[in-house]
């Protein structure tokens, strides 16, 4: 079963069948013109069921499999790639113990409160994770040696041993792990950059997307709930420069915003400074999602009643104290939805940066059809569902583990 | 009928004053909520405020913690006048806990951390002296099993209990009651009042507002009609409810006994 347990099911409104037979006969062939949609519908689903498989087996995949490490890494110097394999092997194996470390920690709370607590198994993280799954499988599928596999297979393998060992870590020295896991980032970019390496103004492919996102919503978060409290000060030069701020950014495309930091952002900057591409879309970047997040954030601040604050000046805590351990956890609670929301179209949005001229993964699938091989052959029909199969995969899990969140925090609250 | 005594003036404290409101007004725009408010409240005295809704019963506690600024008048609280002083306000509500009609605790923390945040952020107290605070407080109010539980688990008078537990953990020598039973169902209105019964004999200063007269009848040292935005008759309880002397005291007697 791979289906997603929260989707809305029409399952309630029918009265239960006792047979496949009779359900079938029920539901989708009750009256003729019952019939006649399931008929025709069902055709017309064979038909692109059948071409889609068709093309799927019988197209030549050597556009992609000669591109691969164009679409993965960009331009990165095939001779400097045992780099970001490092960097994988290194953050799968954070991650498991993180993963570990979080369950241990989950398991003693459920101890002394007395619930029961079931550990996930592997059968369930692939159930969780399946479209990242099917990805490195197609990925995987698409390589012309056995090295990535092999890196793939390390990599789960420390992520294993991560987990056992992060449930092996005492409590006290718990918040180690958390803290490893917010050098991470640091440690990643050291071991691409470091000692010869390229930084990140000679990254590509989805490296380059998923390097944008994730730097992106760090900075443009902080900034965003800086800007979101800015426009509830009861200062006024505070609050009018907050709403001037937010409403001009929100009125201007992200595409103008790029381009103006690409061709003009210069005159802002002192003589001799001069960034390059990928910082200055880093900074566009963060202008542009640091409004929305404080619109955001905004609507979490209203949703924490004003019982909350009376409250916690009742017991004489001082105001900062009372955003930051009775209002920001709440308010930052009810984001969650709107805040990945948020996160996936950053995500998509850094196809983007394709437009000022840097290598991300939709402009690498339009790029390679121009290479001599494959030029005017239209094989856009094999690059373009395969850019769109990265972001859908990146886009969904988002919004599957979102829900995920959002239904265990909401488990005893309010 | 017997003489007035003493008591039955509101500008009287029962022993050495700790609440002082000296023709204090309050408006809500154009609407005055309180109309020259004049009380003394004695330490260790109980203080039951009754009276119809909209008369400026919960106005006139609410600015005794400044979570409401009066506009004229004075108040002192323990030899602290309220001003626009963050200080003063803030040392005000340390010595004076509130309890309010829809509990407001915190719902994104457990029980025990919604009464050790207060020790800890304001107090500096260690995490352990306060936890150990803490349970004292939840066994003052009957509930210490239920601590690792988040408030959203619990019931209405639980919660209420648990919201007199957090205001107890700051050690305050005042306790504002807003209608501290007005939001539970009847069967758990009395392990509240019971809790509060065991308060007020305790020898904290208490200020309640309530509708609940038996309460009043038991506990209070005076009781007090507001109507209005104004003080309308102070006395015993005795006097209260045998010989009330305003018409409107009686009128509104009439209506709820």
């Amino acid at each position: 079963m791979t289906s997603v347990d929260l989707e809305p099911t029409d399952a309630g409104r029918h009265i239960p069948a006792k047979s496949p037979a009779r359900w079938v006969r029920r539901n989708l062939f009750r009256t003729w013109y019952d019939s006649s949609i399931t008929i025709g519908f069902g055709v017309l689903f064979a038909w692109v069921l059948v071409g889609i498989v068709r093309f799927l087996l019988t197209a030549d995949y050597t556009i992609l499999r000669r591109n691969l490490a164009l679409f993965m890494l960009g331009s990165f110097p095939r001779d400097q790639l045992h780099r970001p394999a490092a960097a994988l092997l290194m953050i799968a194996l954070a991650t498991g113990l993180a993963a570990g470390a979080l369950t241990a920690h989950r398991r003693e709370i459920a101890a002394v409160t007395g619930v029961g607590y079931q550990s996930s198994r592997v059968i369930d993280v692939v159930r969780r994770f399946w479209p990242v799954v099917l990805l490195v499988v197609v990925l995987l599928a698409l390589t012309e040696t056995i090295t990535p596999s092999l890196i793939v297979v390390g990599a789960l393998g420390l992520g294993l041993i991560g987990v056992w060992a992060g449930r092996r870590i005492r409590a006290r020295f718990r918040r180690l792990a958390w803290a490893a896991l917010l050098v991470l980032p640091f440690l990643v970019y050291f071991m691409l950059a470091g000692f010869g390496g390229v930084g990140w103004r000679g990254w590509g492919g989805l490296h380059l997307n998923l390097f944008v996102t994730v730097a992106g919503v760090l900075l443009a978060f902080p900034l965003g709930l800086v800007l979101a409290l800015g426009r509830k000060s009861s200062l006024p030069a505070v609050r009018t420069l907050s709403v001037a701020y937010i409403e001009f950014v929100r009125g201007v495309p992200l595409i103008t915003l790029l381009l103006m930091g690409v061709f003009a952002i210069g005159f802002f900057l002192p003589a001799g400074v001069r960034p390059g591409t990928v910082t200055r879309v880093l900074i566009a970047i963060t202008v542009f999602e640091s409004a929305y997040i404080a619109e955001v954030v905004r609507g979490g601040l209203q949703a924490v009643p004003k019982g909350q604050v009376e409250a916690a000046q009742a017991l004489g805590m001082t105001p900062w104290s009372i955003m930051r351990r009775i209002v920001l956890p709440q308010a930052l609670r009810a984001t969650i939805p709107a805040m990945v929301g948020q996160f996936i179209s950053l995500f998509k949005d850094t196809t983007l940066v394709g437009v000022v001229g840097l290598p991300e993964v939709l402009s690498v699938a339009q790029d390679v059809n121009t290479q001599p091989d494959f030029v005017a052959q239209g094989l856009e029909r094999l690059t373009l569902p395969f850019a769109a199969l990265i972001f859908w995969v990146g886009s969904y899990t988002m919004s599957r583990e979102a829900r995920r969140l959002e239904r265990k925090l909401g488990v005893g609250e309010r | 009928m017997t003489a007035p005594t003493p008591l039955a003036d509101a500008t009287h404290a029962k022993g050495a004053e700790i609440i002082v409101l000296e023709g204090v007004d309050k408006y809500f725009g154009d609407f005055q909520a309180l109309r020259d408010i004049n009380m003394r409240v004695g330490r260790q005295e109980v203080v039951v405020v009754i009276g119809p809704s909209g008369g400026g019963k919960s106005t006139l506690i609410r600015c005794i913690n400044r979570l409401e600024k009066h506009d004229r008048g004075r108040i002192v609280i323990d030899g602290i006048e309220l001003t626009d002083d963050i200080k003063n306000i803030q040392e005000v509500r340390r010595e004076t806990g509130m309890v309010f009609q829809q509990f407001n605790l915190f719902p994104h923390v457990t029980v025990l951390e919604n009464v050790t945040l207060a020790p800890r952020q304001v107090r500096r107290m260690p995490k352990k002296d306060a936890e150990e605070l803490a349970m004292a407080m939840l066994r003052r109010v009957k509930i210490p099993e239920q601590a690792r539980k988040h408030p959203g688990q619990l019931s209405g008078g639980q919660q209420q209990r648990v919201a007199i537990a957090r205001a107890l953990a700051m050690q305050p020598k005042i306790l504002l009651f807003d209608e501290p039973t007005s939001a539970l169902d009847p069967e758990m209105i009395k392990e509240v009042l019971d809790v509060m019964e065991e308060l007020a004999a305790s020898g904290i200063t208490m200020i309640v507002v309530t509708h609940e007269m038996g309460f009043a009848r038991a506990v209070a040292d005076r009781v007090v009609f507001m109507a209005d935005g104004e003080i309308v008759e102070v006395g015993t309880p005795e006097h209260f409810f045998r010989s009330p002397e305003e018409a409107r005291t009686k009128q509104f007697l009439a209506q709820i006994l």
